[in-house]
């Protein structure tokens, strides 16, 4: 039995978690800033990175009181190592070293988005994976297409060339004046609205694996708001908010319905035909958008293979997929020494650990 | 009165890609410690600007929206330099910048673009290229080039003999 606790601290959230065995969850405790940032319609990074520092011990504390383990009880320690932040990663990994001094544990720097990877070892009842399997890793900060061909083994085939989808979502929802973060909101609204009102451009319906929002979320705005004229522009002052207006006559349900399928429809698109490329036995979507009913039907819609989606929990950013990650790792005998640097651009392909 | 002011240039594109070719234009005219700053709404194209500037530059890997991580260091293809890509979108105002580490990285001798420099404009240097960008319409965008500082005004000579053959 192999015990680890995981710490992450990349972007909003701080968190901490007990994994066993890669896939069995003793604790998972994520101190959200949503609240916070929800007053601000965004992150207020001042502000986030000192909750972090404030929030770290006593969420450590929490995921080893709430697993009903020690500090000696565990083999490692597995920390984000990046990409994030550097700010925000370094409350992560400053306290994961001080954790693994004191307890003389070893200390794993685990990358990110293979934690979202890993996210899909937490689903309950456990299934086998019978490799390769097709992944797309859809966040705030991320649109990654991978090909996993065993534990460790990633080719990345595609990733988005401007916006993240998840980025799309909270841009769309300012639009809309919806509240932070926009994409459980613009799910809830587009519930009730018609996805073929607006014929919203699916951009990069190319033979590539890439990804393009941002066209996207400009053709949505084109759409929904008022251009300020000439004259109130130039009477406007440098650094004053510029703020495009909301139309009044259209349906933000409608709106909202037909962004959501323009996104989806892609994503689903490019991630189906490459599992067929590639021969994947099964998708997996992770990542906070992972969340999305629309993506996860139409996922299941569009291809006969199984289809694997973590539980809500674990679809925005948590410590347990860190941990599971860091099983995994663990096995393939990565040590990472105490001195370890900050990695905020650390891309996830088979290169990812070489310098380890 | 001279037919080109001095300090400013105005350029319109008429699509994406072409921004992204200007921007290319401009990377490839970058020296340790640049700043350029970008300024306008969303959907005018900052990102598509920024990312042919890297392209341009020689980043290693392709610039993407920095809107989430707020800083994305990228490391040159062939030499050990740093661009800075930062967003500023998710920034209430100056006061924010300490989380960011931006003191760090203007005194660095990286390149930095900024994204939403407006928000951040009173914690930024004034020397830098200020670029205020505008939707005409559908894909037609605008772009307004301001040096302040000489460093600024050589580097808008260049870039406007980079892309009309004379200065």
């Amino acid at each position: 039995m192999v015990t680890i606790l995981g710490i992450e601290s990349s972007c909003d959230e701080t968190a901490a978690a007990v994994v066993i065995d890669g896939r069995i969850i003793g604790s998972n405790v994520v101190a959200s800033q949503i609240d916070l940032h929800a007053e601000f319609g965004g992150v207020f990074p001042e502000v986030a990175s000192r909750a972090h520092a404030e929030a770290i011990s006593a969420v450590v504390e929490q995921a080893i009181e709430a697993a009903g383990v020690g500090f000696h009880q565990l083999d490692a320690i597995a920390v984000t190592r990046g990409p994030g932040l550097v700010g925000s990663l370094l409350v992560g990994i400053n306290y994961a070293k001080g954790v693994a001094m004191m307890t003389d544990k070893p200390l794993l720097g685990i990358n990110h988005l293979e934690g979202h990877v890993y996210s899909l070892w937490l689903t309950q009842p456990f299934r086998e994976v019978d490799f390769p399997v097709l992944v797309l890793i859809v966040s705030g900060g991320h649109t990654e297409l991978l090909l996993m061909r065993n534990h460790g083994e990633y080719e990345r085939l595609g990733g988005t060339l401007d916006d993240a989808a998840g980025e799309a979502f909270d841009k769309v929802g300012r639009l809309l004046d919806l509240p932070f973060p926009g994409g459980p909101h613009i799910e809830r609204a587009g519930r009730r609205g018609n996805v073929k009102s607006f014929d919203f451009p699916r951009a990069k319906r190319d033979s590539s694996y890439d990804f393009s929002f941002s066209g996207l979320k400009t053709a949505v705005m084109r759409e929904v708001t008022v251009q300020p004229s000439a004259a109130t522009r130039k009477g406007r002052k440098k650094g004053a908010e510029k703020h495009a207006q909301l139309r009044s006559d259209i349906s933000i349900n409608d709106v909202a319905a037909s962004f959501q399928a323009a996104v989806t429809d892609i994503l689903v698109e490019k991630a189906a035909r490459a599992a067929q490329e590639y021969g994947a036995t099964e998708i997996f979507i992770a990542g906070g958008v992972s969340a999305n009913q629309m993506l996860r039907q139409k996922m299941r819609q569009e291809t006969e293979l199984p289809v694997r989606y973590p539980p809500l929990n674990l679809c925005t950013d948590n410590a347990a997929m860190i941990a599971a990650a860091a099983h995994y790792r663990w096995e393939m005998g990565l040590r990472t020494s105490l001195s370890f640097d900050v990695r905020p651009m650390w891309a996830l392909n088979n290169e990812t650990y070489h310098d380890d | 009165m001279p037919i080109l002011l001095e300090g400013e240039l105005d350029i319109i594109t008429h699509s994406a890609a072409q921004s992204a070719r200007f921007g290319a234009r401009l990377g490839k005219l970058l020296q340790p410690s640049d700043i350029i700053c970008l300024s306008g709404d969303m959907g005018t194209g900052k990102t598509i600007f920024a990312t042919g500037i890297g392209h341009g530059w020689g980043a290693k890997i392709a610039l993407t929206s920095p809107t989430y991580n707020l800083v994305h260091p990228h490391k040159h293809d062939a030499d050990k330099t740093i661009l800075y890509h930062l967003d500023c979108y998710r920034l209430q105002n100056a006061d924010d910048t300490d989380s960011i580490g931006l003191d760090d990285i203007l005194d660095s001798d990286s390149i930095a673009i900024i994204e939403w420099a407006e928000r951040i404009d009173e914690a930024l240097p004034h020397d830098r290229l200020w670029v205020d960008m505008r939707v005409i319409e559908d894909m037609r965008r605008s772009f307004r080039f301001q040096a302040e500082g000489e460093r600024y005004q050589q580097l808008i000579d260049d870039f406007r003999a980079a892309i009309f053959g004379i200065k």
